[in-house]
């Protein structure tokens, strides 16, 4: 499909179009959904080639604005990760603020020592660079566009400060982060259009699919139309920083957590048949994750209640027999932006729609870390 | 007619009854937005409500106590270019001056249900609510 004739509609949109018309005449009809999330998105960061200095240098300390960025990897290459704060742990600017200030066009300073080699004598170098110096820089995430997440609330007697934001005393608020019946992988929840190659929004430009995310573990409990009701499945993503805009890569602050990337991604699912059609006419009521407390301090927390995102998105949940209000940590507005987008861009030819080279492992198990000997570990 | 403050107090001038006073003396509503005081001095944020000219009163009254005051317009600002419309400040704000609108799926803010109590700062992930002091 090279635009044309294609009848595109975005997620919402073709939610309701079926429920006019059935999915049988959906499916004939429509050839593409377009879906979107944004929000904060950790295990993102960016790769840059700096260029060589005269003398070269073979930096083995990097920092970008004060933060720390990985230099291990040759002699003028760098990642800097979007949590990674400077010594002062000032999480109002740590790498996703960087990462934002060079996409809106600033300088950023660079410093960088070395050892000095016989091929690269110099020791150090302070100077600036913006995205117009840089030969490459990157966007590369891990893991982004988690298929599904938990909802996170707090029966302590004290305020939390986590990566699902505030969380109020005395199941004071509720916090959850997908985007639900907008987001990509819950419209495609066996990976049959998202996998390896999948051209996909990134930032404001288009990037690609090139891995599955970490932590991917397509084998939690499914309702019986398969959708996870767990977190399962997320995408490693990549694309040029260069083409990026600040409406959507953000640089974001989560009080005494840290930093994270704010990420917007859309995806593209071609309706191939009446399955998928199905999948994509999935509904927020249709959709169910699982309230933890997050007041218990273990890995395997015990659920309190499930829901579903209908009811999430009420305003309001029932735990423990009470009322609490709830929020989205992921952008709604900004969700049906990038299925529009994404939309006018595939109508309009500007956006190409390729089949996964391969597809994801559904066989893949997620695995904890545990203390073992090294014996234990082989 | 209503008016916020922002008074600013010296060590001598925290054992002063003032609120009391307002209230007693000037028949004003008193409404403690925030308070951030101990024995050195400190800050807090009002609301007075009465007539005009028992809140020009009121304030002849604090400066004369000692206290600094300065008017503000309003409490709390959003930067509407740095929200991201996450909603994250929906569950925690105590009066629902900010709202997720579903229709257009934007955060909607009411500065004039905001009494300016600052829990929505530091959780605006990107930072765009201000407590102007
Ligand atoms: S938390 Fe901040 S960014 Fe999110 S909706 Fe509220 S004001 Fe906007
Ligand atoms: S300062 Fe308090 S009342 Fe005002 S918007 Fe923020 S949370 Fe709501």
């Amino acid at each position: 499909m090279a635009g044309g004739d294609v009848v595109v509609m975005t997620a919402e949109e073709f939610k309701e179009h079926v429920r006019a018309n059935g999915i049988r005449k959906a499916a004939k009809e429509v050839d593409v959904v377009t879906t979107g999330t944004f929000g904060a998105m950790c295990s993102s960061g960016a790769y840059f080639n700096f260029g060589h200095a005269d003398p070269p240098i073979k930096m083995s300390k990097v920092w970008l604005d004060g933060i720390p960025a990985y230099a291990g990897l040759a002699a003028v290459d760098a990642y800097l990760g979007a949590t990674e704060l400077d010594e002062s742990n000032n999480m109002l600017h740590g790498g996703a603020h960087v990462i934002e200030d060079l996409v809106r066009g600033k300088a950023v300073r660079l410093r960088a020592t070395a050892l000095g080699t016989d091929c690269y004598p110099r020791k150090d170098i302070d100077t600036y660079i913006s995205l117009k110096t840089v030969n490459q820089a990157v966007l590369f995430n891990v893991r982004n566009c988690y298929q599904n997440y938990a909802v996170a609330t707090n029966s302590s007697s004290r305020t939390l400060y986590t990566y699902m934001g505030k969380l109020l005393p005395e199941l004071g608020n509720a916090t959850f982060s997908s985007a639900g019946e907008v987001s990509p992988l819950l419209n495609d929840p066996y990976y049959r259009s998202i996998g390896i190659g999948t051209r996909i929004f990134l930032g404001g430009a288009q990037g690609f699919v090139v891995w599955e995310g970490t932590q991917f573990n397509p084998g939690v409990p499914r309702t019986p139309d398969g959708v996870p009701k767990r977190p399962a499945g997320s995408i490693a993503v990549i694309g040029d920083l260069k083409q990026m805009s600040p409406e959507w890569i953000k640089g974001l602050t989560f009080t005494r957590y840290g930093a994270s990337l704010g990420v917007g991604i859309g995806v593209p699912i071609p309706i191939l048949d009446e399955e998928m059609a199905k999948s994509c006419a999935v509904t927020n009521n249709q959709i169910v994750t699982a309230v933890f407390d997050y007041s218990q301090p273990t890995r395997s927390r015990n659920v309190l209640r499930e829901v579903t995102y209908a009811e999430l998105r009420s305003g309001e949940i029932e735990v423990k027999g009470k009322k609490v209000p709830t929020s989205s940590l992921s952008s709604l507005y900004k969700a049906r932006q990038i299925s529009q987008i994404l939309k006018n861009q595939i109508v309009k030819g500007e956006f190409a729609l390729d089949r996964p080279v391969q597809n994801f492992s559904l066989d893949r198990v997620f695995r904890p870390l545990d203390v073992r000997s090294e014996r234990e570990a082989m | 007619m209503k008016t916020k403050v922002v008074l600013n107090f010296s060590p001598e001038a925290v054992n002063n009854p003032i609120t009391h006073s307002l209230i007693v003396k000037y028949h004003l509503l008193v409404n403690i937005l925030r308070a951030e005081i101990d024995e050195i001095g400190g800050k807090m944020v009002l609301e007075l409500s009465g007539k005009a000219e028992d809140i020009r009163k009121g304030i002849d009254y604090l400066k004369s106590s000692g206290v600094g005051v300065r008017p503000i317009k309003e409490g709390v600002r959003r930067d509407d270019d740095a929200c991201t419309h996450c909603g994250m400040c929906v569950s925690i704000c105590p009066t629902k001056a900010l709202v997720l609108d579903l229709k257009t799926g934007k955060v909607t803010f009411d500065e004039e249900k905001c009494v300016a109590c600052g829990v929505c700062i530091d959780a605006c992930p990107p930072r765009a609510m201000e407590i102007l002091i």
